[in-house]
């Protein structure tokens, strides 16, 4: 399974396709069997002793043992544990609601911030946007967001500050821009300086130091959807040279 | 403009007016009991009601409640008596919506919601009898209904509709003189500062007679709510010599 | 279904750059977008394309007794469909407010304004008439349906073509286009409505709202002209309070974009009647290949229309720009988007890569160095003001290539490299 598997990274799966142990040809005696694991990742999906693909896209593998499927949507659906940028639609009682995209508002405890007690409570309005984690994301129940992490802190999430421009794009963009040592990223940081919050509901968040550099990287973020890698490296290097 | 003579060469119109004259106003506040403010009015022949009910809690759908300001809604309708053939549908249909969404709008822009966050004020109109200038007689009126029930506005507001005949503005139209396919301009206006509240122009004007329209219609509205401060001012030593001292 | 609420900062940033004249697709305060029309093989269907806001329109018509108090006149209805493939925030079905304001402005705007001949569209007085029907639909909603909606219906009108009638005495025979060839209405003038948006209780102006800034604004002005500078219609909606003297600047401006919509809108038909009478493919069929049909599609051919917007204004004809564009970055992809493709925009982006292209060609040769620093120069006294507002950042050196300078391209390896120094320094988080 994990050879055939590890055959099929970079190439295109339909939910359909499946991947069943096959047993060796030969079986030694002697030799000790390792145990195959293998982890599956979002678009993979493991019925009795198969593995299904349950969304289309790309397969992709991370050492040692780790498979998924890269799809494409707009539409987020919220997960469990993935950071997102939410707008606050209502204030009541003890809970926020909290707008991130999904079927569903999430809500947003008082007490999930930082530093917050009954006495001392979190500034924030309605229309304002947090960045915050699920901690409760299941078909069967209302999403639940919280700001701060296992050990109590922060972490980098809460409630924003002014300023700067919220805009949309597709999900596969964002986790390109999330992955690790992502070419995207590192041309963006050539341009100029500014604070970037990606949120894994589709929502960026960009400060630049003027209006103007902050309409640039929204709209070359926009675009950068449909651009080849070698598209958006010129289109950056333009960019950066003429932006000045 | 074919048939009729909308106006004489001796600067006459058909109800024996000059062009800038407006009709005869008359107005009376507070003629119903039950309601918050209200107030009638007769501008020549063309006779409403307004009935202003608020601000209080948000009724029907709760999500439409603004958490900084007061939702604004009206109706206008018109009497099924009110024009010479029976009206078939006195609301709801286009026109009567449409309307509706310009008191609304007209009126959000002059009251003061945000003193009143989260709750509605409801200003229902209704036309008795029609002859020309329905709009401008409904906010006339419904700006004497809102003084009435006590809500802050920023100014009065005045609505007159003014016309344009043989290079002249007439001011005031009625319904005759609104049905010759004249250009004719509503505008609801705050005299004091004498900004725009709705403006709203049908059939063809030249661009260049436009000024001449607009000004026409302002110093309309700034005569229209002399009159109404007028009335105000009557009403309330009338309501406070009952009060007493 | 509910549309995705306004963030508090949208909203400022928004009005930020509406204060510092900067729009979110970088187009001017007075811009459009760009506009784009085709018909379908029937005639009277016409789509439009205002930027992402789409819309179709088709008129039809059929013999019908006339109304009692107007005998020989024709009837005309139009019909504004908010279909929810527009936008999240519409529903099927029931009437809102939007709908019922787009639907009275379209009428007011089309039919009090007399510009078709009624008269002419009856057969029999008293007892048949044509009623013609135009229904036009949004089919994405991106800002400005009430332009692109009177666009729409005036072009679609202008392209039908009604069936010829023929009456014998008392009988009425309505031909099939085969046998006669149908005929055009009778239209007088096209009028045209232009939408300008108010924000920060009438301070600043745009025209042509797109979707968010729409969100935004305080209130909406409609100007509905023709091109002879007559005013079909004016209509004012939102809480807004005006001044006449900003109505009658925005009547002012009205007139200069409906002559420029105008012309498009008399050449898209132009074409569609060539395209038609040479026999080549047209319609729908005709936009498939070329992927019209789809939506978010963006061309790679800069049809400059608003350059067509720019010619009233700018001194210096920003026309000769696309041409020069280096076609590698337009590379025929489909579904590409471009950083402000084919707009002319304010970023002064385009500008400045022109100029650093041209720096590469001319290092070489003097004689095209000094033809292309004139251009340059023209184009950097014109974008000068675009590149002094980027430069307000102190955090970092700006260097702005000055147009003196003749030889730029050791200047430029300069800046670059100061640049990658700047960029250090920078600081940026991601969550």
């Amino acid at each position: 399974m994990f050879s055939c598997l590890k055959h099929k990274v970079g190439e295109v799966l339909l939910p359909g396709d499946e991947f069943s142990f096959q047993p060796e040809d030969t079986i030694s005696l002697t030799d000790t069997v390792k145990p195959e694991k293998v982890i599956c990742g979002p678009g993979l999906r493991r019925s009795g002793d198969r593995l299904l693909v349950s969304k289309s896209g790309v397969l992709r593998t991370k050492q040692p043992n780790m498979f998924w499927v890269d799809s494409q949507q707009k539409r987020y659906v919220p997960a469990k544990g993935e950071t997102v940028i939410g707008i606050v639609t209502v204030k009541s009682g003890d809970v926020f609601k909290v707008d991130c995209g999904g079927s569903e508002q999430a809500s947003l405890s008082y007490l999930a911030f930082e530093g917050a007690t009954k006495r001392n409570r979190p500034n924030v309005q309605v229309g304002d946007l947090v960045f915050s984690q699920f901690v409760i994301a299941n078909k069967d129940m209302e999403p639940e967001l919280v700001c701060v992490d296992s050990s109590g802190r922060a972490n980098g999430m809460g409630v924003f500050g002014g300023g700067g421009l919220l805009f949309r794009v597709s999900l596969g963009l964002i986790r390109r821009l999330l992955a690790p040592q992502s070419p995207l990223r590192a041309e963006l940081q050539q341009l100029f300086p500014h604070e970037l919050v990606i949120g894994m509901n589709g929502r960026l968040w960009v400060k630049a130091s003027s209006v103007q550099q902050t309409l640039i990287i929204a709209n070359l973020l926009e675009s950068c959807e449909n651009m080849t890698a070698e598209q958006r490296r010129q289109l950056f290097r333009r960019a950066a040279q003429g932006a000045l | 403009m074919a048939g009729l003579e909308l106006l004489s060469d001796q600067g006459y119109r058909i109800d024996g007016r000059k062009a800038t004259e407006l009709r005869k106003v008359q107005a009376r506040m507070g003629v119903f009991a039950q309601a918050d403010g209200s107030a009638y009015l007769e501008q020549g022949n063309t006779k409403a009601l307004a009935v202003v009910y608020g601000p209080h809690e948000m009724r029907g759908s709760r999500s439409r409640t603004l958490h900084d300001r007061a939702v604004i809604n009206c109706q206008y309708s018109m009497a099924t008596f009110s024009t010479a053939e029976r009206k078939r549908r006195p609301h709801g249909d286009r026109k009567s919506t449409e309307m509706s969404l310009h008191l609304k709008q007209t009126f959000e822009a002059a009251v003061m919601t945000q003193l009143y966050p989260r709750s509605q004020i409801d200003i229902y109109v209704k036309i008795l009898q029609s002859d020309g200038g329905n709009y401008s007689v409904c906010v006339n009126a419904a700006t004497l209904a809102v003084i009435d029930a006590g809500i802050p506005m920023r100014d009065y507001v005045c609505a007159c509709t003014v016309g344009f005949v043989d290079e002249t503005p007439l001011a005031d139209l009625c319904y005759a003189e609104e049905g010759g396919g004249v250009s004719s301009l509503a505008l609801a206006l705050l005299p004091r500062g004498g900004q725009i509240a709705l403006l709203q122009m049908d059939a063809r004007l030249h661009q260049d007679h436009l000024e001449t329209l607009m000004e026409a219609a302002m110093t309309a509205c700034k005569g229209v709510s002399k009159v109404l401060d007028e009335v105000v001012r009557q009403h309330l030593q009338e309501v406070s010599v009952l009060t007493g001292e | 279904m509910k549309d995705t609420p306004l963030a508090n900062c949208e909203r400022d940033f928004l009005l930020k750059a509406i204060e510092e004249k900067k729009r979110l697709d970088g187009r001017q305060t007075y811009d459009y977008r760009k506009i784009k029309i085709t018909f379908g093989t029937d005639y009277g269907c016409c789509f439009v394309d205002l930027g992402k806001t789409r819309v179709m329109a088709q008129v039809s018509c059929e013999i019908v007794t006339p109304k009692e108090n107007r005998p020989n006149e024709g009837i005309m209805f139009f019909n504004i469909e908010l279909s929810p493939m527009a936008s999240p925030a519409f529903e099927q079905g029931r009437q809102s407010e939007l709908s019922v304001n787009l639907n009275r402005q379209l009428e007011r705007c089309l039919r009090n304004s007399k510009c078709i001949d009624t008269e002419s569209l009856c057969v029999v007085s008293g007892e048949k008439v044509w009623q013609i029907r135009v229904d036009i639909h949004m089919l994405n909603h991106d800002g400005n349906l009430m332009d692109a909606a009177s666009i729409a219906a005036i072009t679609a009108l202008y392209h039908f073509k009604r069936p010829d009638v023929g009456i014998q005495g008392e009988e009425v025979t309505v031909y099939p286009p085969e046998e006669r060839d149908p005929i055009p209405l009778s239209i007088y003038h096209m009028p045209i409505s232009v939408s300008f948006s108010f924000f920060q209780q009438g301070t600043y102006l745009l025209v042509d709202p797109c979707e968010r800034e729409e969100r935004v604004m305080d209130g909406l002005l409609m100007i509905a002209m023709n091109k002879h500078r007559e005013i079909c219609s004016i209509q004012s909606s939102g809480g807004i309070m005006l001044l006449k003297e900003q109505v009658m600047r925005c009547s002012k401006i009205a007139s200069v974009k409906v002559s420029e919509i105008t012309e498009l809108i008399t050449k898209a038909l132009e074409n569609d009647k060539k395209a038609r009478k040479a026999g080549g493919r047209f319609g729908f069929a005709e936009s498939m290949p070329q992927e019209r049909i789809t939506a978010l599609k963006k061309d790679e051919t800069p049809v400059e229309m608003t350059d067509v917007t720019e010619t009233a204004y700018d001194i210096v004809q920003k026309a000769e720009a696309p041409p020069q564009t280096v076609p590698s970055p337009v590379l025929p992809v489909p579904g590409m988007g471009q950083v402000g493709l084919g707009l002319q925009n304010s970023w002064g982006l385009e500008d400045d890569e022109e100029e650093e292209e041209e720096d590469d060609d001319s290092v070489e040769e003097q004689e095209e160095k000094v033809t292309k620093m004139e251009v340059e120069q023209h184009r950097k006294e014109q974008s000068s003001g675009d590149v002094v507002e980027i430069s307000d950042s102190e955090e970092e050196e700006v260097i702005i290539l000055q147009p003196e300078i003749p030889n730029r391209g050791p200047k430029n390896a300069g800046s670059s490299s100061d640049q990658k120094g700047a960029a250090k320094s920078k600081k940026r988080q991601t969550k």
